[in-house]
Order: C-alpha cells, then structure tokens, then sequence
C-alpha cells in the first residue's frame, strides 16, 4: 500500500549561516552583525548529543540527519514506499523565538527558497509546508502568496507565537491560506516556554524534557478551542487545520466537552449553529505519530473510532526524529478500510494530492 | 382538567410560582401580560425550572463575533446549566437538544388563572 508520511523534517546545516545563499547581503550583514542563531530550548532530550535527531540517520557523509535530499528519499521514501512525504522544517519553526518580526520572515522566507531550491527539485514525492512568521502576519500573507500557489506547496507551517488562533491577528494567514487552498499545518516549535515570543505552556514553565514533552498537547487543544469558539471556521469555511505530532489521545474529551458547553453556552458563540465537534471534525486533522501506546490494544481501536479517525487521522513517521513511527511496528491491528484512510486518503484529501506516477524506488530527478 | 392555581397577582413577576398539582411539580411564570406554565423539571438534569429566568437570547447569526439578541420574554433559560427553552413551546433551541420541557395551557379569568392539565 502506498503511504503518505505527513510529518517528515529536512534540515539546513549550518543555521542562519547555512541559509546565507537565500539572504540578500543586507541580510547576511544584519543577522552576522549580532551574531543571531536560531536558538536551542534548554530542556534537552536526554539522548546522545543532546539532539532529538536520530544518530542512525546521519547521511553518509557526516550531516545531520534530514540534512540531505538524496539519502533521505533513499534512507526513508524508497524503504517505506512513499507516495509523498510532507516537508515541515522544525528548525525554521524556531523562529518564533526571534523578537523581532523583520528578521523572522526574512528567515521564512529564506528558509522556503532553500527548500524550493535544494529539496523538492531532487524527488517528486517531496512536498513542502512552507513556513511563515505569525510576527508580522500581513508579510506572511504576502509570502503565503508568493509561493504558495506552486504544485509542490501543500500547506502553511505556522509556528505558533504566544496568541491564540482564534485572534484577528492571524486572519492575514488564513485569508491567504484558504485563497490558495492550502492547509494550516502545526507543529511544536520546540521553543514553547522557553523564550518569551514562543506559546507559553498552561500553568507555568516545565522543568524537564520529559514534561514539557509530555505538555505539547496542551498547546493544540488551547488553539483549537479559540479557533472554533472565534468562529475561524465560520469566517473561513474553506479553511483547514493540521495538528501534527500533538496526538490525539485527548481529542476525544476535547471533542465531547466543546459540545457539552455548546448546549449550555452556546448563546456566547452564536455563529456556531452546529455541534462544534461538527466543525472541529469537518475542519482539523490530527498526525498519529506519536502513536500513543494504551494499556490494551483494544483501547486504541476505540480512541480511533471515537475521534472519527477515518476523516481525521493521517500517518506520519516524524523521521529524522527519535520518536519515529514506522508502519511495521504501528498500528498493528487497524480495519483495512480505515488503514487506507490513515495511511493514504485523509492526506491525500487534505493536502490535494494527486496520485504520483513517479512514487516507487526508480523514482527521482 | 382545569385547574384554579390563584390570582394572576400572586405570580411575582421576577419569577414563578411553584406548586404541586396532582404530584406534578409546576411552574407557572408571568412574563409581561402572558402567563406561561411548565413542568418544573429540567429534561437536562432535573433542575427545578421555575427558580431559571424567562429572557430573549442571541440568535443565530452567520457572522461571527457578532450577536443579534432576540426572542425576548420568550425562553426560559435552566438555573443550572442554561439549557434555554421556548416558554411556548417547550422546545429546547437551536438543536442543542431534542428533548423539550412539558408545557400547558393557561387561561386567565376574572383575575384567576387556570392550568390545563
């Protein structure tokens, strides 16, 4: 069966240095001048070199993992047999922490022609969510316009800056978005609670990996209630959202709560004339990577059904990251018909993909 | 069957006169020159009814971030958890729910009012 991975995370070696081909001089003297990085959070993982890159996939000639176009459709495209991979950068994701909006989409921007240019030339089956900087969401709508239109683009990575999606700050975006017909994606940023631009975990600042690791659904439950209970949905009927690498575990309560407090509440959230569950299940999709892991089998096939996973679930590996899904090991018993929505259809839906003729191991530029 | 329940002038007007006809709890509301009787049970959860308020609401409306406040002196909004129903009909709104509330026929003579039930 062919597979999409929805979460797949290319690299640029080097950080804002590596970029400096797709800055103009003036750039490049302004980011040198303050020696500027796209910073770490301090809450490391607790693996080899600190890093949440797997070491088994550094490229042959000593990259980082995810950093070459050419070993990852071999390491990764060719072996799972994917149809297409959807190329979010975590490491532009990273931007968020920059305070200042200039220097944020300049980086975007930076970031995208890198990709355009060095990826998606080199496999057919690569297709990219471009990045936009939420600072200045007029300039992300500009940038959303300017490359959003091409074949390979099939959705916006928004990394999330400490205001709510439900805020007319970020409707710029999405009118551009849903002009161009592109999807919403998200994805943690990796900088949450540690710089002051970056989304704020609930409650206070985390103190270790394994908690704010723990805490990243959070982050997607807070911005999908402000999407629907703002009237996003309403005011963007054709817009679409990705949660990916959020779980979603969670999505039922948050799904069974939402209408709860519609019967009550609803006078507060008049445009929402349906159950809210019906626009959350009509409108956002959540990856399965990490695939929780309940303590019977049984129970998953049960969370699956309860959030309508044949509509809102896609597969995603999450490679180079350790905490990669890989199919043989995931979602061992699953209906076949609900296999084929997962691992294929509800991307394909989603992103607006066709059918690619080149997928398969000779495939390649 | 009719039934005396007492002097439209007894029913306070911010709020309902409760009372037990045949062992069924009833509310009997005055809103303006009408008056109004329902069980006093909540489909929702049981919550006594004539101690909710009888108001308008926001009406649907297909833009948001806007309200359009309607209905007014037409829904009995639940004390507990706001479930708002038409007085008239006893239909809960806007498909939150399809259960309704039960309600009967009033009739007010020579200052007496009467509840069918």
């Amino acid at each position: 069966m062919k597979i999409i991975d929805s979460d797949v995370h290319p690299w640029v070696p080097g950080d804002i240095e590596g970029l400096k081909p797709y800055l103009s001089k003036s750039w490049q003297m302004r980011f040198e001048g303050k020696r500027a990085i796209l910073p770490d959070h301090p809450l490391r993982p607790p693996l080899a070199g600190a890093t949440s890159i797997r070491r088994d996939t550094t490229t042959p000639d000593g990259g980082v993992g995810g950093s070459d176009p050419h070993f990852l459709r071999t390491d990764h495209l060719d072996v799972l047999d994917i149809e297409y991979a959807i190329l979010s950068s975590i490491q532009a994701g990273k931007l968020v922490s920059l305070p200042n909006a200039g220097e944020a989409a300049t980086l975007a921007r930076a970031f995208n022609d890198y990709f355009v240019d060095k990826w998606l030339g080199v496999d057919t089956r690569y297709r990219l969510a471009m990045c936009v900087a939420a600072h200045n969401p007029v300039e992300a709508a500009k940038e959303i316009r300017r490359i959003g239109g091409r074949e390979d683009v099939v959705a916006v990575y928004l990394p999330l800056v400490n205001i709510l999606m439900g805020n007319a700050h970020y409707y710029p975006i999405y009118e551009a978005a849903e002009e161009l017909g592109l999807p919403i994606f998200l994805h943690p940023t990796g900088t949450e609670g540690a710089f002051q631009t970056s989304v704020a975990f609930a409650g206070g600042v985390p103190s270790t990996y394994i908690e704010r690791h723990s805490c990243f659904p959070q982050i997607a439950m807070g911005n999908i209630a402000s999407l629907l209970f703002e009237g996003v949905f309403v005011r963007f009927p054709k817009l679409n959202v990705l949660a990916a690498e959020f779980g979603f575990g969670w999505v039922p309560h948050m799904l069974w709560r939402f209408d709860q407090n519609w019967r009550q509440f609803r006078r507060e959230v008049p445009w929402l004339e349906q159950e809210p569950s019906s626009y959350v299940l009509d409108h956002v999709r959540f990856t399965s990577q990490p695939l929780e892991e309940p303590e019977k089998d049984e129970y998953l096939l049960q969370i699956l059904e309860m959030v309508h996973a044949d509509r809102t679930i896609l597969f995603s590996t999450d490679y180079p990251h350790w905490d990669t899904d890989y199919p043989q090991t995931t979602f061992q018993r699953l209906p076949d018909a609900m296999r084929q929505r997962i691992f294929h259809d509800n991307a394909t839906e989603l992103f607006g993909l066709k059918s690619n003729p080149a997928s398969g191991a000779a495939n390649g530029a | 069957m009719e039934h005396n329940v007492g002097r439209l002038d007894d029913i306070p007007a911010d709020g309902a006169l409760t009372l037990d006809i045949g062992g069924r709890p009833i509310g009997v509301f005055k809103v303006g020159t009408e008056v109004y009787a329902v069980r006093n049970l909540c489909p929702h959860k049981r919550a006594p009814l004539a101690r909710g308020t009888v108001e308008g609401t926001m009406l649907p409306t297909p833009c948001a971030g806007e309200y359009r406040y309607g209905m007014d002196g037409q829904v009995l909004k639940c004390p507990w958890h706001g479930w708002e129903f038409d007085i008239k009909t006893g239909k809960c709104l806007f498909g939150v729910s399809d259960s309704r509330i039960r309600t009967y026929p009033v009739s007010v003579r020579d200052g007496q009012v009467y509840v069918d039930i």
